[in-house]
């Protein structure tokens, strides 16, 4: 009998290839069985089914059976292929069986990704994508100082340097300057808010912006009383137009002027801001004036340059400083203006630094912070990873014992990291795509280039590469642990934990530094979101010198061709007077300017020195222009005298209310009756002082008071009507629920009118502090995520320490050892982890904080209070993650620790 | 232990490897001598590795620990003779070491629970 026959029909059953060399083999080891069965004295038949079993056990075998093949180098390449394929398998099947710690991981990864993701995404998009202009990085902002100003205007220019620069610059290509508004617009039906600039012809040079149809203006429009011609964006053209090519040429209405038509910009072309989406000409008036000599005219306004090739900018400045310098003395008004009459200093700055340097250093220290953030979720992963190492210990030390590489058990790790990575990249992707759409409502509405976030595919990459790279990192920790692992050490520590040794193992050690890291960071971000929010609510609660509860506010345009001038204040008076008498409200009144408007009216006078003697004083100051009971409205205090009253008519005394930085700079005590001659020298035309106000902070509680000048609207003379009147109201309820009242009120009064910019003094305080208040909820959201995984991962530490100590917790227990004593164990062990981790934190935390400081305001970087709450918050959250460990080791049986 | 857990396949995989690189130290032996030897020399108690003995070969001879070559000699049957290959050699010296410490290890924790 060969047998043969046999072993081909067991390998065909098994579906394995019949190799000759194996049927024959298995062949001869099948006879010769056989033949020994007989020979120890089985019958036939017993020792053919003692050989039919061996040749099924054969072919049964784990491996299929087969000869060395040719091409072991193809073999060997395919074989790490397979043996990666079965890594990521036996992976995936592992982390199925632990699906709690699967989801957990990818979660943590996800949001710490998803949350680095979209910062990194935002910073780059708004600080470093070069704008969309072309050759956008020799554009360049060009602003002047003058020396000695009390006044400033950040990023802008004067008539005077601007026309002594446009001619022929030597480090410029073209210079100009714009100025943006929102205007009402009409144009067929229905009239319709927009922002519009006013730019000098020279923008679409320096910008090298091209008209889709027609042709752009030039600085022929931009002679007074020239034609009054316009540009209108793409959007617009498409809205109000229907892309239809007679709307060259053809009008529209801003604010009640008629403009022609005259280009349409190519798409996408927007300038200063993506909001704007009109131009027109803007006239730099010159300096003197030809009629009268004594006349001075003054303009601000921003400006940009192109760059020349090979020039820098600290060239542009150079040049704008000498060609300033040369231009003709701004008199009295540059005096009025910034305070002083001295030289122009011109500064450049590539464009995109200047529009971005605000949120510069808000944006690094969110990126730093969500940096952190991510650091603290991996690191919250890689503590479990540890603690599933440090079971697994068993199975890999067997694994290294029989044979299995250390590279091939690191691979294995690594391979489930790269799995756990790869789902936390793709969720944190995920979860940054959520985010982008939720970005336009996050952010700001002043915030610069908002909407130049474009989402592509290099932020998957980028989500992906953070999550994989971070998780390699991370999970090479465990794979060190293995490479390193010791047979026998685990061993012993496996059967029987030695006394004590809970944290002192090396995974142990690895985990609490992983864990004092964790504990940390949460610190170093609580620290900046406690003193962000600390900072913000000083922010909100600061004395402004006026009361922003209760107040709705809104801004209502008045068109001349609607209401002319002469109508004016009755128009006002009317509405007013209406809308005092509406239910809940306690006053109503009208001004030029509400506090946290971008609007100033800076005039400037000359006076006799309330000092005696033949000193003149030139006295500058803000002028308002308001209605009676406008102070009470706001809840500005009258210091002394009284407020306007409806009396002060145009027929009766010139009066004026001046607030307390007035008096204090320009006045000696009484001020009451203290004549100022504001328009004219004569005493009979000048202005008594009937009331002294207290100061109001009217941008920002930083800003320090200004001296300020209230004039009644009935008494304001042409120059100084009110633009846009800003209505104001104080109710004893909701201020939100007046808000469909005064616009009936107002449609009421007069068809024609309607209302604009309708909102809360606290929603336009809040706006005002958008930024602060967008930095603030987001540290403070990472601050809570972070003490949320610290918190997390101490629970997990100090469970996997208690279960490892549970015989020694036995001991002590049997010798006598109360729960307390046994929870007090537990709970120092949690205590001194957060303590090692609270004090690192901190002190990172008091070298970092420097970096913010200038975002502050009414609190200071060494702030205890801050301290303080980060300690008890970081204790609490200790304390509770350690409670139910400590319960769980004080409930610990002696006996049944000890059997086990 | 599952028998699909890869624990237990390494274990079973790693102790036969093992047997198989000791059994052809000395001389080259052909597979019925190792089966033999197997049963022989652990009292029956591993005659569960006869089953897997052909696999355990080929996969040692894929992995070029050991080298298997048809011999024919006088008045017998063509038998295939198995060889340590030098690979084999450190192999087989590697794994000895880890063996002696665990049954080292083995001892100690005995010893220790005994105390």
């Amino acid at each position: 009998m060969t047998w043969r026959a046999e072993v081909r029909g067991a390998l065909r059953r098994q579906g394995l290839p019949e190799d000759d060399d194996v049927v024959e083999e298995l062949a001869q080891h099948a006879a010769a069985s056989f033949e020994a069965g007989r020979a120890d004295g089985l019958s036939t038949a017993a020792a053919s089914d003692h050989v039919r079993q061996l040749i099924d056990g054969w072919s049964r075998g784990a491996t299929r059976p087969r000869r060395v093949s040719e091409h072991i180098s193809e073999g060997e390449r395919r074989g790490h292929f397979i043996g990666f394929v079965q890594d990521v398998r036996y992976g995936i099947r592992l982390l199925r069986r632990q699906p709690g710690f699967a989801v957990l991981a990818i979660l943590l990864i996800a949001m710490g990704v998803g949350a680095a993701t979209t910062l990194g995404h935002v910073t780059y998009a708004v600080l470093v994508q070069p704008l969309r202009w072309p050759g956008a990085d020799r554009i360049v902002l060009v602003s002047e100082t003058r020396e000695g100003q009390t006044r400033t205007f950040p990023g802008i220019l004067t008539n005077a340097t601007y026309l002594a620069w446009r001619d022929a610059p030597s480090t410029l290509d073209n210079i100009a300057g714009y100025t943006s508004r929102v205007a009402t617009l009409t144009v067929g039906d229905g009239p319709e808010r927009i922002r519009v600039a006013s730019a000098t012809a020279s923008l679409f040079a320096v910008l090298q912006a091209r008209a889709l149809q027609g042709q752009l203006y030039t600085s022929d429009n931009e002679a007074d009383g020239g034609n009054q011609v316009i540009a209108i964006g793409f959007g617009l053209w498409q809205r109000r137009f229907g892309e239809r090519m007679d709307a060259i040429g053809s009008t529209l209405e801003l604010d009640g002027d008629r403009y022609r038509i005259v280009a349409v910009m190519a798409k996408g072309f927007a300038f200063p801001t993506t909001a704007t989406q009109a131009w027109i000409p803007m006239r730099v008036p010159p300096v003197l004036n030809a009629a009268d000599p004594q006349a001075r005219s003054i303009s601000l306004f921003r400006a940009v340059g192109r760059l020349r090739d090979g020039a820098t900018v600290s060239q542009a400045a150079a040049e704008g400083t000498a060609r300033g310098r040369s231009a003709p003395s701004l008199g009295l008004v540059g005096t009025a203006v910034f305070g002083t009459q001295g030289p122009p200093r011109v500064s450049a700055q590539p464009y995109l630094e200047s529009i971005t340097a605000d949120v510069r250093p808000g944006l690094l220290m969110l990126l730093a912070a969500v940096g952190l953030l991510l650091f603290a979720a991996i690191a919250n992963v890689a503590g479990m990873q540890l603690a599933r190492a440090s079971t697994r210990r068993r199975e890999v030390a067997i694994r290294s014992a029989l044979g299995a590489g250390a590279g091939r058990l690191a691979r294995q790790l690594l391979t489930e990291n790269l799995i756990i990575g790869a789902a936390g990249g793709v969720a944190g992707w995920l979860l940054s795509v959520g985010l982008h759409h939720l970005l336009p409502q996050m952010l700001p509405a002043d915030f610069p280039r908002a909407d130049e976030i474009p989402s592509d595919w290099r932020v998957l990459a980028f989500a992906i590469g953070c999550a994989m790279s971070a998780s390699l990192l991370f999970g090479s920790l465990p794979a060190v642990l293995a490479r390193r692992i010791n047979l026998v050490e685990t061993l012993v520590e496996d059967g029987s934990a030695p006394v004590g040794h809970g944290l002192r193992s090396r995974v142990g050690r690895m985990r609490t530094a992983v864990m004092i890291g964790q504990v940390a960071v949460a610190a170093i971000l609580l620290v900046g979101a406690s003193l962000l929010g600390r900072s913000f609510s000083a922010l909100m609660a600061a004395d402004r010198g006026f009361d922003p509860r209760n107040l709705v506010t809104a801004m209502l345009p008045i068109p001349e061709r609607d209401v002319p001038a002469a109508q004016r204040a009755e128009v006002l008076q009317t509405i007013v007077s209406r809308l005092s008498h509406l239910p809940g409200v306690t006053a109503a009144a009208v001004g030029s300017v509400l506090p946290l408007l971008p609007f100033d009216q800076p005039m400037a006078f000359q006076m006799p020195s309330p000092r005696g003697g033949n000193e003149t004083v030139s006295v500058q100051a803000d002028l308002r222009t308001v209605s009676p009971q406008y102070f009470r409205a706001l809840g500005v205090p009258l210091v002394e005298g009284r407020d306007f009253s409806d009396a002060d008519s145009p027929g009766s005394q010139p009066v004026v209310i001046v607030n307390r930085a007035f008096v204090r700079t320009y006045l000696k005590d009484p001020a009451l009756g203290v004549r100022l001659p504001i328009t004219a020298a004569d005493a009979a035309h000048a202005h008594e002082i009937i009331g002294v106000v207290d100061d109001v902070r009217q941008r920002s509680a930083t800003d320090p008071p200004k001296p300020e000048l209230y004039m009644t609207y009935r008494q304001a003379p042409e120059a100084f009507r009110m633009p846009a009147p800003m209505l104001v109201a104080r109710t004893s309820g909701n201020p939100a629920d007046l808000v469909g009242p005064l616009r009936s009120l107002v449609v009421e009064a007069n068809p024609r009118l309607a209302l604009d910019s309708v909102m809360t003094m606290d929603e336009r305080l809040i706006a005002s502090l958008a930024r602060p208040r967008l930095y603030a909820v987001l540290l403070a959201g990472f601050g809570a995520f972070a003490l949320l995984v610290a918190g997390a991962g101490l629970f997990g530490v100090l469970s996997y320490s208690v279960a490892q100590r549970s015989r020694e917790i036995g001991v002590r227990a049997a010798l006598g050892a109360q729960p307390r004593n046994i929870i007090g164990l537990v709970l120092r062990q949690g205590f001194v982890v957060t303590g090692t981790g609270l004090v690192i934190g901190l002190a990172a935390a008091a070298a970092l904080v420097r970096f913010i400081g200038a975002m502050l305001y009414g609190v200071t970087t060494d702030d205890p209070v801050t301290y303080a709450i980060v300690v008890v918050a970081l204790a609490a959250a200790a304390a509770l993650a350690s409670v139910i460990p400590a319960r769980n080791a004080a409930r610990i049986d002696p006996v049944r620790a000890m059997r086990r | 232990m599952d028998a699909n857990d890869p624990v237990s396949k390494e274990l079973k995989k790693g102790s036969a490897d093992l047997l198989i690189l000791a059994l052809v130290e000395d001389r080259p032996r052909h597979g019925y001598e190792m089966g033999r030897l197997i049963g022989e020399r652990s009292y029956g108690a591993l005659n569960y590795h006869v089953a897997s003995l052909y696999p355990t070969l080929y996969r040692l001879e894929e992995k070029g620990l050991i080298e298997g070559r048809w011999v024919e000699k006088a008045g017998q049957r063509r038998r295939r003779y198995y060889k340590l290959t030098p690979a084999g050699r450190k192999t087989l010296a590697a794994q000895r070491s880890v063996w002696q410490q665990f049954f080292v290890a083995l001892d100690r924790v005995a010893r220790f629970r005994e105390v």
